[in-house]
């Protein structure tokens, strides 16, 4: 539209200042968080670990702040020559075309760095080939690996009793979070709730506590619930139904945010009133994809629930952590098996229903 | 006169200027056609008349009322009166002819009933009658989304109809359609218009439609109303100021 290319151009060079220095910013920052790490690294792993090793290298705040002070120190140094990664993300490194990304000069320095965190790494993890084939621990391992694969058939039945309370626990979980997740989806949709100041500040507090409310693990939201209700299938319910809602809101609200908006304009139109906006308009469009997700839920509720079972959240978690606990491997070999076929079922069924409603 | 658009501005927040101190008036029983290249904000006139977009000032007097002011029920009542069909028709997916048709009673059903599906039996027999006249019958527990392109626009006139409308404004409501659909789209609405006496407003892009269809038409570019009458007075120079120097007339039959 002419009326907006003019207002544009008269904006243009306004702000272009501005621009600039917040780019040159940004850029420098990115150089001296790349030097400082690269400082920091070299210097406490692979100098004082590696090559002294060292098991315990001394350690106080005033190092991070020389690695801090050299990578910025080398950042300027180096800020206007090709090394600069900053300058050529941000895009104010003017680069030969004809040249392949891969024969510059902050490429190398890329890959250098992804190669220093790797040796780092290795060091860390304390990855080591001897354990691994040592032979007492091979002994171990095979002694394990036969009992697994000579289960106890005699524990089926209680097996199987712990894998339908799992597998209840998990449904239970998805059904109680369902509704809560279909009206939060709404106000954790941005095009629903941009209309004013208000409802923007309300999608911003709601996105926040489902963003908090998710990172926090089901573990370890299980053992939080086991201690508040006590141990059982009843924690892991509620642990794995708070990790419900913040999900399926999160995947509930993009599909909204998806919706096509002929609908919703079309319902708008006949006069119709906000609520019945949402119901005729937007409501349809979202059902399957809806119930899509929540049997996808359900089915990934009934793996986790295994998981939270391991800290007391009941089923056949629980069962497994006990026999564990006892090293009854044999036991241990059927539990695997039941969950191991519990796991595929769920995963069958629940693509063939996903298929089926498409 | 129903409609009496006065020095309507309207400048969207991205500072882009859609239209600019455009006035006209809409005579009741009418068959008006907006021209216009895109952009030149034709879409954006029809939405502000009936306050899917907001002015930026002026007024839009509607049946003596200035309906640029109202808010809630009051502006639910004025969108009532004026319905409106659309390019893409914008019917509700998945659910059928008779749900869609019935949908353009939402204004006067409650909330709760039509979220149950109660509408009363006057409104089921008014549905029946709207979708007889577009020539669907038997279609009404199809499933919207399954028919043709004809057909959908035929279903959202139908649910336009459902709000008793004084005003209908129908926004491109053949350019994603056939030449011969498009031919047969526009006698319903002419026979909406003659027949029912429903005013039309309608955004158009061919002038041989123009020409068939309308009984008047005002023309916008960049924003700005350039001109106002008789299709028929339309001539070469004219088509020329309107849709730009290398512009060339194409005709559609």
């Amino acid at each position: 539209m002419s009326a907006s290319s003019e207002a544009s151009n008269l904006n243009a060079p306004k702000d272009f200042s501005g621009i600039l220095v917040k780019k040159h910013l940004i850029a420098f920052f990115i150089d001296t968080l790349l030097w400082s790490y690269t400082a920091l690294v070299s210097w406490k792993v692979i100098y004082e670990k590696v090559i002294l090793g060292l098991r315990y290298p001394k350690f106080d705040w005033s190092q991070p702040q020389t690695a801090l002070l050299v990578g910025a120190l080398i950042a300027l140094v180096l800020y206007f020559t090709s090394a600069s990664l900053g300058r050529a993300i941000t895009g104010l490194l003017k680069r030969d075309e004809s040249k392949p990304v891969m024969r510059e000069t902050y490429t190398f320095l890329v890959l250098f760095v992804v190669f220093l965190t790797f040796v780092a790494g290795i060091r860390i993890s304390q990855v080591s080939v001897t354990e691994f084939l040592s032979e007492s621990g091979l002994h171990g391992a095979k002694r394990i690996f036969t009992a697994l694969i000579n289960p106890n058939w005699g524990i089926i039945e209680d097996a199987t009793f712990a894998a339908i309370e799992t597998i209840y626990m998990a449904f239970i979980a998805t059904i109680v979070a369902l509704p809560m997740a279909f009206v939060l989806a709404f106000f954790a949709a941005r095009n629903l709730m941009s209309g004013s100041r208000l409802t923007m500040a309300i999608y911003t507090t709601v996105r926040f506590v489902l963003n908090v409310s998710r990172s926090i693990e089901p573990l370890v939201w299980a053992i939080i619930f086991s201690v508040w209700v006590g141990i059982g299938p009843f924690a892991g319910m509620l642990a794995l139904c708070l990790h419900s809602v913040s999900s399926l809101s999160k995947l509930y609200s993009e599909q909204i945010e998806n919706v096509s908006n002929g609908p919703i304009e079309a319902m708008m139109a006949t006069g119709a009133h906000p609520v019945q906006v949402i119901w005729f308009g937007v409501v349809p469009q979202i059902v399957l994809p809806y119930l899509s997700f929540t049997i996808y839920r359900w089915d990934i509720n009934v793996r986790m629930a295994t998981v939270i079972g391991l800290v007391g959240g009941g089923g056949i978690g629980t069962m497994l952590m006990q026999y564990q606990g006892l090293a009854k491997w044999n036991e241990v070999g059927m539990l695997v098996i039941v969950i191991a076929v519990i796991v595929w079922l769920m995963d069958w069924l629940s693509s063939r229903i996903r298929e089926a409603i498409k | 006169m129903i409609l009496d658009i006065k020095k309507v501005n309207k400048v969207y927040p991205n500072g882009c200027r859609a239209l600019n101190n455009v006035s006209f008036n809409v005579k009741k029983g009418e068959f008006l056609v907006i021209i216009g290249l895109s952009g030149s904000g034709k879409s954006t006139m029809l939405r502000c008349l009936n306050r899917l977009h907001d002015v930026t000032d002026g007024e839009i007097v509607f049946e003596g009322q200035d309906i640029t002011k109202l808010k809630g029920k009051a502006m639910r009542n004025a969108r009532a009166r004026i319905g409106m069909i659309f390019q893409h028709f914008n019917l509700i997916p998945r659910k059928t002819v008779m749900t869609n048709v019935l949908s353009g009673t939402l204004s006067r059903t409650g909330v709760f009933k039509s979220i149950l599906g109660v509408y009363s039996e006057e409104d089921k027999k008014k549905a029946q009658d709207y979708i007889k006249i577009v020539g669907l019958e038997g279609k009404e527990n199809a499933r919207a989304d399954n028919l043709s392109g004809g057909q959908q626009q035929r279903v959202a006139i139908a649910r336009a109809l459902m709000q008793d409308p004084k005003v209908l404004l129908a926004d491109e409501p053949v350019a994603s359609l056939d030449p011969a659909t498009s031919h047969s789209v526009m006698q319903y609405l002419k026979k909406v218009n003659e027949e029912l006496g429903v005013t039309i407003i309608c955004n158009l892009h061919f002038l041989s439609l123009v020409r068939q269809y309308a009984s008047r038409v005002v023309a916008l570019k960049g924003g700005q109303l350039i001109y106002e009458g008789n299709p028929l007075d339309i001539d070469e120079n004219w088509f020329k100021t309107i849709y730009g120097e290398e512009a060339v007339e194409v005709t559609i039959n």
